[in-house]
């Protein structure tokens, strides 16, 4: 069950033009403008490539809105327009549903991921070794998990206007200040020390180590875990403060006839 | 045979109102069953308690047996409830289909389809349809359950003639088909034509319980109708006379009466015509007046009973 609805999240973003623009296209035309304009500059030994720092910065930018989206504004938007309401009148928990939720998250920020690698090696002739493609875009994907959760908590905490615009916002902000943007050495020491506590960073950081040829630091795992389980716990909170049975219930007897 | 449905002095409080007063009702296996009454009689707050998503405070509430959230999972009963949605973005066939994947006895999705009549709308996306398809993919939503017991709350509100034309007769299949189909509405027509069972509630109770035709019987007045040019004196009929536009207009328990006094009477009187009580009639006479209950149709919310607040009072906070 969890998995046909998880099948149907999915197929509906793959449908959506909005997810496919901003989620998808979106991040490999920008690979490809900022790897054709900085990506050739020098680098100093021990540093990343320009086309291959772009690349993961692009890849996790992509990736973080496909989990984001596919939860927040969503989630938001079925808890007015009445489908939560279909499903409790359906042999079907509220558990499966958001896990059901989590996993499209997830699964749509696989493609930006994905392409934005494939538009590395094949436009700017970005060559890594299979070690290290086999830890990239796995590490980066399950690194997405907390932005598929706060997806979750927006969803289940702001009204369908608002989750949008919320989403979105706090997607941009924190991609800039964790050097998705601007490549995090060009920050200033005050913002580096913000962005290495964001989950952008984090991400990003993950697929950099990688791609350096090293294992990606304790810090990475740590940070990215810590947002997981708080917007884990803001969610179980949420999820227990929202309507549960009884209010809910008493709302659609609020349209009784 | 255990019933289909079975409320025993079921009870539910919102705050100081009370939704559902010491309700008890039985339907058999097999029956349609219309649930009447104005808006904030109790008719949603009794499915939600049917469907498990409200629990009453007393009583007993049982659905082919169990426990109705039992009942649910074990997909002996499927509702239509007010106020759904459907999710965007996927096809007909695909949503029916997620449905079946839910219930361990399900119908084919093509012939959930089928029944609720968009065979032909399969793959159409949900957020193309019109307002009278999505109504009946919701009712294709309960048909794929299989359940022996439909329970639909306001199936047809905002729907056109031509759209509740065509859920009720999708409906109607589904009622051939033996199973058990518990309706809540306030048209009245549509209580005529598709229930053989009208349970008549106000302020959570049971006022009338019957065949449509003894509900309308039961508070109702034939209306006797004939052309009279004015001036003309009438005898005494025994009803309530009404002269407009040289039309008489008699509202009469007994109108065999109104008519032979009428013809003994010698007046000039033509185009005679006698109406059966209106089930409109007999809805307010049983539910009673709206300045003396405050939840008859009429009633604007604001005059309704004083209380806190929308939460407290759910069925009060109605506005239509």
């Amino acid at each position: 069950m969890t998995f046909h609805l998880f099948r149907l999240e999915c197929l509906r973003m793959l449908r959506d033009p909005r997810y496919l623009a901003l989620g998808v296209v979106a991040p490999i035309g920008f690979y490809l403008l900022f790897a054709t304009i900085f990506g050739g500059s020098p680098t100093q030994p021990g540093e990343l490539k320009g086309t291959v720092e772009i690349m993961v910065a692009m890849a996790a930018y992509g990736a973080i809105w496909g989990a984001l989206s596919a939860t927040g504004p969503r989630l938001a938007h079925e808890r007015s327009s009445g489908w939560l309401e279909q499903l409790r009148s359906m042999p079907v928990t509220v558990r499966q549903l958001l896990v059901a939720k989590l996993a499209a998250g997830l699964a749509v920020a696989l493609p930006a991921l994905v392409l934005v690698c494939l538009t590395a090696v094949a436009a700017k002739d970005v060559r890594l070794a299979a070690w290290q493609w086999a830890a990239l875009v796995p590490a980066m994907w399950l690194g997405t998990l907390p932005f598929a959760l706060l997806g979750v908590v927006v969803g289940l905490l702001v009204g369908p206007e608002a989750a949008f615009p919320l989403s979105y916002g706090v997607y941009m902000a924190a991609s800039a200040l964790g050097g998705l943007w601007v490549p995090p050495a060009r920050l200033s020491a005050p913002l580096q020390d913000v962005a290495h506590t964001l989950p952008t960073y984090r991400l990003a950081d993950l697929g950099w180590r990688v791609a350096a040829g090293h294992a990606p630091t304790w810090a990475d795992v740590v940070v990215l875990a810590a947002w997981s389980a708080g917007f884990a716990a803001l969610a179980v909170l949420a999820q227990g403060r929202r309507p549960g049975r009884a209010r809910t219930g008493a709302a659609s007897a609020a349209t009784a006839g | 045979m255990e019933k289909a449905i079975a409320l025993d002095g079921a009870t539910k409080r919102f705050g100081e109102l009370t939704a559902v007063d010491g309700l008890s009702l039985e339907i058999g296996r097999g029956a349609t069953v219309a649930l009447l009454g104005a808006n904030g009689a109790g008719k949603t707050t009794t499915v939600a308690m049917l469907m498990g998503l409200l629990e009453p405070d007393a009583g007993r509430v049982t659905v082919a047996g169990r426990a109705p959230r039992q009942a649910v999972v074990e997909g002996r009963i499927a509702a239509m409830l007010q106020d759904s949605g459907l999710m965007p973005g996927v096809t007909a066939a695909e949503l029916v289909g997620l449905g079946r994947r839910m219930y361990p006895a399900p119908l084919p999705v093509e012939e959930a389809l089928e029944l609720a009549g968009l065979r032909d709308q399969a793959r159409r996306r949900v957020d193309r349809m019109s307002g009278g398809q999505v109504q009946r993919l919701k009712f294709a939503l309960v048909a794929v359950a299989g359940a022996d017991t439909m329970l639909l709350d306001e199936p047809t509100r905002a729907l056109d003639v031509q759209g509740r034309r065509e859920f009720w007769s999708a409906m109607r299949n589904c009622a051939a088909a033996g199973r058990t189909i518990v309706f809540a509405t306030h048209y009245l027509d549509e209580v005529e034509e598709n229930a053989e069972r009208v349970v008549v509630l106000a302020r959570g109770r049971v006022v009338a319980d019957g065949p449509p035709a003894r509900i309308r019987e039961a508070g109702g007045r034939a209306v006797v109708r004939f052309r009279l040019p004015a001036g003309q004196a009438l005898p005494t009929l025994p009803g309530e006379v009404a002269r407009e536009h040289g039309w008489a207009t008699v509202r009469s328990a007994t109108p065999d009466e109104v008519v032979r006094r009428l013809v003994a009477s010698g007046v000039d009187w033509s185009d005679l015509r006698v109406s059966p009580p209106s089930l409109d009639d007999s809805f307010l006479a049983l539910t009673g007046s709206p300045t003396t209950t405050g939840t008859a149709p009429q009633t604007t919310p604001g005059t309704a009973a004083p209380v806190p607040t929308p939460t407290t009072a759910p069925e009060e906070a109605q506005v239509r």
